[in-house]
């Protein structure tokens, strides 16, 4: 299938590389700063490239800290829950006795557990979460703020410019609210569209249908800038320049290895494979290590559905094993390859659970006070930051809202906090308005 | 009055009056002088006439109200006595009556229709502040009883409004349905996420918004033991001290001490907590003052809300209002109703809530233009209102770029009006032939006749009927045997026919909504199919017929509208006796069921438990005998010419489907919060459409043939921001079904479909496809819905990076260009000039030949590039332009 003539970056048909990034680019719609910025992200001119990345398990739903995270052993039965909780490496940290490998690398971790914002329902709460803004009161209305992994997208751009910036495994979840509005669509995420531990994974359209060549990839992309003349203030919506950017990227894919090197899992060892997990968890979580090894800067893994209303138990035993194993291995992982300090894990959802159960032996939705976990990128493991009440419930001490959860990972990867950019009618809107980066946890 | 017009000669420089488009010097005493003498006159006036959108008022603009407001000013300074007579300022209410504690919000306009907020700018004084107090916001508070006056200076003028203060025994107490559960709406406490939420929160659950106040009673003195309320101590009551966090609440602090809300939950503790009465005056309605306004950019509106109750009285609500904009971009709105506009023109509302009713305030900010744009849009637009003399559709549009201040961009070339029509009726690019024949023919006509000519074509009911096929839900997926397919081409076919035999569009749906019988021999009844529970039924026939979004009103009466549940199973009830038997179910949607009205079935509210009768939205009960079947009471309701809902939708979609937007936008979301943009030419269009029997070939030909449909897409500085107004021609992306199509007619080579029982005929478009289980990637990452809902936003066009790559890099795109028997091949092979072939390959894919630059460019190409790798990638690399993915 695939029939490339030349190595990845090597010209192929009379024009170098940087030629071609300055002949094609410009008019495939990329702006100058964005060619400026890959360009500095590609050369080695004495100064280091930022390799900071963020890697987040969605639980979309709603994940119960209480069974997890913030265990409450002391508490009545209808509080506490069915687990029992156990030793970790510090001694001042329990969890779950589903978590037995988190457990092993606590040090590694962090935990905020007093994280609050004001909405219980699916939708607007998960854009609060994730994109620090109380947005949509219904669900059918379009979110107002950009996610976080598309303000990442913007600010940072992939680190090698072939990659996707932002990447979502296997697609995007949390309501629609993994875009990127007014940043421009080209921040939206790029899905994988496949389950990684399907055993024909394949993405889409990354190799080349037969008879098609890169030399020839790189004709019709040189004709699409001369051809592709259209006024681009014609259409207000976005699409149009969209369009342009991810033609633009996707004709670097497909000229280059990188990326489908990337996405081919089965490149691994398949006893990486199988310390991570054969499941989607942990698949999912070792396809965004090689993604965010290869340049991509944020990887949100959206992975099973966590909305436990009724017989919590039966819903958890499925899900926090695979979860569980993919974050023990992937931290591991990282750590042996001297990345943990680049590559920020995130594991967050809208909200977390009723402290009490319910008449149906499940949780309910709960954003009064839940918990987050946080490691590598420069976060100190083995450190709780924020407690909640005897039972759970409210918050005890150090209140943390969505847009300072978001502001710690923007600042452990090098976004400049004072980052504004221009929402659709031209006012500048801070990224994290009245966020605090948690620096307890730095 | 005369004193006005004697004084006015010579202070007022007339010269810069201008009047509607004609913009002439005036002779000062000639008749034309007198009227811009009684513009004046009526400056001075105190008036609240909001009628600004009304077209004999267009004339008022910016630049001769500033330079008649610098006259005035010059005049009124030279008058004392008749300004006291005749007060510039515009305040209401003209008197205000509180009592201690409570407020009331001033708003203080000037201009001669009161057009500008200055509530926040003028001077405002209490001569008593211990009997009232006024803050720099306009809002007086009552101190204790007695009587004072608040002084507003504005640029030297001064009005007084009295204020009288009534002692706090002549309150009338407060009433809790109306009083005090707006409170707890304001504040959240009844919202889905806290105690609103079916299991309430805490063991404290209130009605959901509110629409129960006896339950929230109960819930608030009686449950809990009581221990919820303290009346001999208020300030210690649970709910007081949790609202305020004095006392740990999960929902964090909703309330402080200072706020109005506080003091009047507080009040109510304090004097004896009464319960919901029926017989005590009821909450009627509110109103918000203004209720329209022309505004400028970057500018502030105070808003003023009164609320009326069944007994007659009123009283201002302003501070306990949820305030909400319908375009974030243009408008935002404070929570005490202080809207301030962006720099951004254009219409917008602002939703004013309170105590479960409704008022909308509507708002169009212009251009700011100079002078000279003003004249230029002025005689630009007397022009066009010229040509379009037999169009009243057309003079509602221009129309509306005249009050707007918006100067329509120049008509569309022949080549691009061609191509966008044909993709727009038929689905389908117009060959080289076509193009060429419709640039050369000369006739007058020659954009009506081409237009006609489309509308007799097959593809034209292809493509309306994938577009209803859509909407009507009918899902191929789930299944996969011969027998489903049967349905869904059956189904398929039949709305094809009707919509090719131009079936009038009220029998359309009446064949729909009570088709009965075996599926295999009335096809609509195969709606039935994915339509099978009663809410299926009802957001259905809501979103799809008649317009509206209704799902709320399932749980709980809508919030921004007002339909309640009594309205949602009232509708449901219609489908309850809805019965289906026989099948073949070898999959979760069995097929080919006999559709039948059983003998019984009936609906209960949620709440009361009462049996709902089969109703009309928003209408009265149908009188049913014993065996009728609802659904035709229904249908003939629906198509009753004076229906408020089936023509309004189906014109609306229409014009959104030419026009890439509703007039209402979304076009299922039509309610008083989301007004239409231009209500004049949707209800004009409504008429026409009910008045040519439905006839839905005519609206299409009225839309085509429109002034905004002929514009160019190209904005230039006069209509740049335009997006509401059809000022031009917004482009949208082809749609997936057409995009493959055009590639698939530009190549020579139809696509292979395979789906179900096995392949389509050879030739077979995507625009034939009878239902979505044709597994194409293109069609998927391009936006095919899954016609899970009646929502045609299901269909969505945003940019994807798997779209980018299934053009660069696709089996399909590669094969088609490939393919031995397609025009790639057959260009290459033939004994042409270069240049020939290349603008042969610009008119096919363009419907344009190649500019001069475009034509070296390509030659230059193909000298140097393998034969047949040549033309591919040039054709692939015009496949991949804007100028042919997107209709424009």
């Amino acid at each position: 299938m695939l029939s490339l003539t030349g190595s990845a970056y090597k010209n192929c048909d009379g024009f170098t590389r940087r030629n071609f990034l300055q002949v094609g680019a410009p008019l495939l719609g990329l702006g100058l700063s964005d060619i400026l910025r890959s360009e500095s992200n590609a050369k080695n001119d004495g100064t280091p490239v930022n390799r900071k990345s963020l890697i987040v398990f969605w639980t979309h739903g709603g994940m119960s800290q209480q069974d997890t995270y913030d265990m409450k052993p002391d508490s009545p039965p209808e509080y506490r829950g069915m687990y029992q909780p156990i030793q970790t490496t510090q001694s001042d940290i329990i969890v779950s006795e589903r978590f037995p490998m988190q457990a092993k690398v606590m040090d590694l971790l962090a935990q905020v557990r007093s994280v609050h914002h004001e909405n219980g329902i699916h939708a607007p709460s998960a854009h609060w979460m994730q994109t620090g803004f109380f947005g949509p009161t219904l669900a059918r209305i379009a979110a107002q703020r950009p996610s976080f992994g598309s303000v990442i997208s913007r600010a940072m751009g992939p680190w090698q410019r072939q990659m996707p910036a932002y990447v979502t495994v296997p697609k995007s979840e949390a309501f629609g609210y993994q875009g990127s509005v007014y940043l421009g669509k080209s921040h939206n995420p790029f899905e994988v569209g496949g389950n990684p531990n399907a055993k024909d994974f394949k993405v889409p359209n990354l190799s080349l249908p037969g008879g098609l060549t890169v030399k020839n990839v790189q004709s019709r992309r040189f004709l699409l800038g001369k051809f592709d003349t259209l006024r681009r203030d014609i259409d207000t919506t976005e699409v149009m320049d969209g369009l342009d950017t991810f033609k633009a990227r996707a004709m670097e894919m497909i000229a280059g290895e990188r990326v489908r090197k990337a996405f081919d899992i089965s490149q691994e060892d398949p006893q990486l494979r199988d310390r991570y997990g054969r499941h989607q968890y942990g698949q999912s979580a070792l396809l965004a290590r090689r993604l965010v090894e290869a340049g991509t800067r944020c990887v949100t893994i959206n992975t099973g559905y966590w909305d436990h209303h009724n017989e919590i138990e039966k819903g958890l035993e499925e899900h926090l094993p695979p979860l569980d194993r993919a974050i023990w291995a992937l931290v591991d992982d990282l750590k042996q390859r001297g990345m943990l300090d680049d590559v920020v894990i995130y594991c967050s959802g809208e909200f977390g659970r009723t402290p009490l159960m319910n008449g149906h032996a499940g949780r309910d939705h709960w954003s009064n006070c839940f918990t987050v976990m946080l490691a590598g990128g420069g976060i100190q493991g083995g450190r709780v930051v924020g407690a909640s009440e005897k039972h759970g419930g409210g918050v005890k001490e150090r209140l943390a809202t969505p847009l300072d959860v978001i502001a710690t990972i923007y600042h452990a990867l090098g976004i400049p906090l004072g980052t504004h950019y221009e929402d659709s009618t031209g006012r500048p809107v801070s990224i994290v308005d009245a966020g605090r980066p948690i620096l307890e946890l730095m | 009055m005369a004193c006005c017009r004697d004084r006015s000669k010579p202070a007022v420089s007339i010269e810069h009056v201008s009047l509607g488009e004609h913009h002439q010097h005036l002779d000062p005493f000639s008749s034309e002088a007198s009227v811009a003498i009684d513009f004046l006159r009526r400056f001075t006036v105190h008036s609240r006439c909001n009628n600004l959108f009304a077209p004999h008022l267009r004339w008022v603009r910016t630049a001769p109200v500033f330079a008649v407001a610098v006259g005035l000013t010059a005049l009124l300074y030279t008058d004392r006595h008749a300004v006291a007579e005749q007060p510039l300022l515009d305040v209401v209410p003209d008197k205000v009556r509180l009592f201690p504690d409570d407020s009331q919000q001033l708003l203080i306009r000037i201009g001669d229709q009161a057009q500008q907020d200055v509530t926040d700018q003028v001077t405002l004084l209490s001569r008593d502040p211990k009997i009232a107090a006024i803050t720099a916001q306009g809002t007086v508070r009552g101190r204790q009883p007695g009587q004072t006056v608040i002084e507003i200076k504005w640029d030297g003028q001064t009005s007084e409004i009295p204020v009288i203060v009534g002692a706090n025994e002549q309150r009338p107490p407060l009433r809790f349905s109306s009083d005090i559960v707006p409170v707890l709406t304001k504040l959240g406490c009844n919202s889905g996420g806290c105690h609103g939420k079916a299991t309430g929160q805490g063991q404290f659950k209130l009605s959901l918004l509110g629409f129960d106040p006896h339950l929230d009673y109960l819930a608030l003195v009686k449950q809990a033991r009581g221990r919820r309320l303290f009346p001999s101590a208020p300030e210690r009551s649970l709910l007081l001290l949790k609202a305020t966090a004095q006392m740990p609440h999960g929902g964090g602090r909703r309330l402080n001490i200072l706020d109005d809300d506080y003091r009047i939950l507080k009040q109510w503790i304090a004097t004896g907590s009464r319960g919901p009465n029926p017989t005590e005056a009821s909450l009627e309605r509110i109103e918000v003052t203004p209720q329209r306004q022309t505004l400028k950019p970057e500018s502030r509106q105070q808003l003023l809300v009164t609320a009326y109750y069944s007994n007659g009285e009123s009283q201002d609500v302003t501070r306990r209002t949820i305030y909400q904009s319908n375009q974030q971009e243009l408008a935002s709105v404070s929570k005490s109703g202080r809207i301030e506009t962006t720099s951004q023109p254009g219409l917008f509302s602002v939703m004013a809530r309170f105590g479960g009713k409704i008022a909308t305030f509507h708002a169009a900010v212009p251009y700011a233009n100079d002078a000279q744009q003003q004249q230029q849009i002025a005689s630009r637009l007397a022009s066009l209102e010229v040509a379009s003399q037999d169009s009243r559709f057309d003079r509602l549009l221009i129309q509306q770029w005249r009050q707007l201040g918006i100067l329509p961009s120049a008509a569309a070339a022949d080549h691009k009006f061609i191509r966008r029509v044909t993709i727009d009726i038929c689905g389908t690019l117009p060959t080289r032939e076509e193009v060429e024949a419709y640039i050369n023919d000369k006739s007058e006509d020659k954009r009506e006749q081409l237009i006609n000519r489309l509308l007799e074509r097959p593809e034209y009911a292809n493509y309306f009927a994938l577009k209803w096929a859509d909407i009507l839900q009918n899902r191929g997926s789930g299944y996969s045997t011969s027998k489903q397919r049967t349905g869904t081409s059956l189904f398929s076919r039949w709305i094809r026919d009707s919509i090719g035999e131009n079936k009038p569009y009220d029998q359309f749906v009446t064949e729909i909504i009570t088709g009965s019988g075996s599926q295999l021999e009335n096809p609509p009844t195969i709606w039935h199919r994915h339509v099978r529970t009663l809410p299926d039924y009802v957001e259905s026939v809501a979103q799809a017929f008649l317009g509206v979004r209704i799902q709320c009103a399932q749980c709980h009466h809508h919030p921004f509208e007002r339909w309640s549940q009594a309205d949602y199973y009232g509708l449901a009830a219609v489908f309850s006796r809805v019965g289906r038997k026989g099948g073949f179910a070898d999959a979760e949607v069995p097929t080919n069921e006999t559709i039948f009205l059983r003998d019984t079935g009936t609906v209960l509210h949620p709440r009361t438990q009462e049996v709902i009768a089969p109703r009309a939205l928003g209408g009265p009960d149908f009188s049913l005998e014993r065996y009728d079947d609802p659904r035709i009471h229904l249908a003939r309701w629906m198509t009753q010419r004076d229906n408020p809902f089936l023509a309004r939708t189906m014109v609306n979609r229409l014009w959104a489907h030419f026009m890439g937007r509703g007039i209402i936008h979304p076009i299922d979301d039509a309610r008083s919060t989301n007004p239409p943009s231009n209500p004049a030419l949707l209800e004009a269009l409504s008429q026409d459409f009910v008045e040519h029997g439905y006839d839905i070939k005519h609206t299409i030909g009225i839309i085509c043939n429109s002034l905004a449909y002929r514009l160019d897409s190209a904005p230039h500085d006069l209509n740049k921001h335009d997006r509401q107004t059809f000022a031009r021609f917004y482009p949208r992306r082809l749609t997936a079904e057409v995009l493959l199509d055009a590639i698939s007619q530009v190549l020579a080579v139809p696509t292979e479909f395979n789906g179900g029982p096995g392949k389509f005929p050879a030739g077979t478009r995507a625009i034939e496809l009878p239902d979505e289980n044709v597994p194409v990637h293109f069609l998927d990452v391009f936006g095919r819905p899954a016609r899970d809902s009646a929502c045609e936003c299901e269909r969505v066009d945003s940019p994807a990076l798997s779209q980018a790559l299934e053009l660069v890099n696709s089996e399909l795109l590669q094969s088609k260009l490939s393919a031995k028997e397609g025009y790639v091949a057959k260009l290459a092979a033939q004994k042409l000039a270069t240049e020939q072939k290349v603008a042969d390959v610009f008119l096919r894919t363009f419907g344009r030949n190649p500019q001069s630059g475009e034509l070296d460019t390509a030659i230059q190409f193909l000298k140097d590039a393998d034969p047949i790798e040549g033309y591919r990638s040039l054709i692939w690399a015009l496949l991949a332009t804007n100028e042919f993915m997107f209709n424009h």
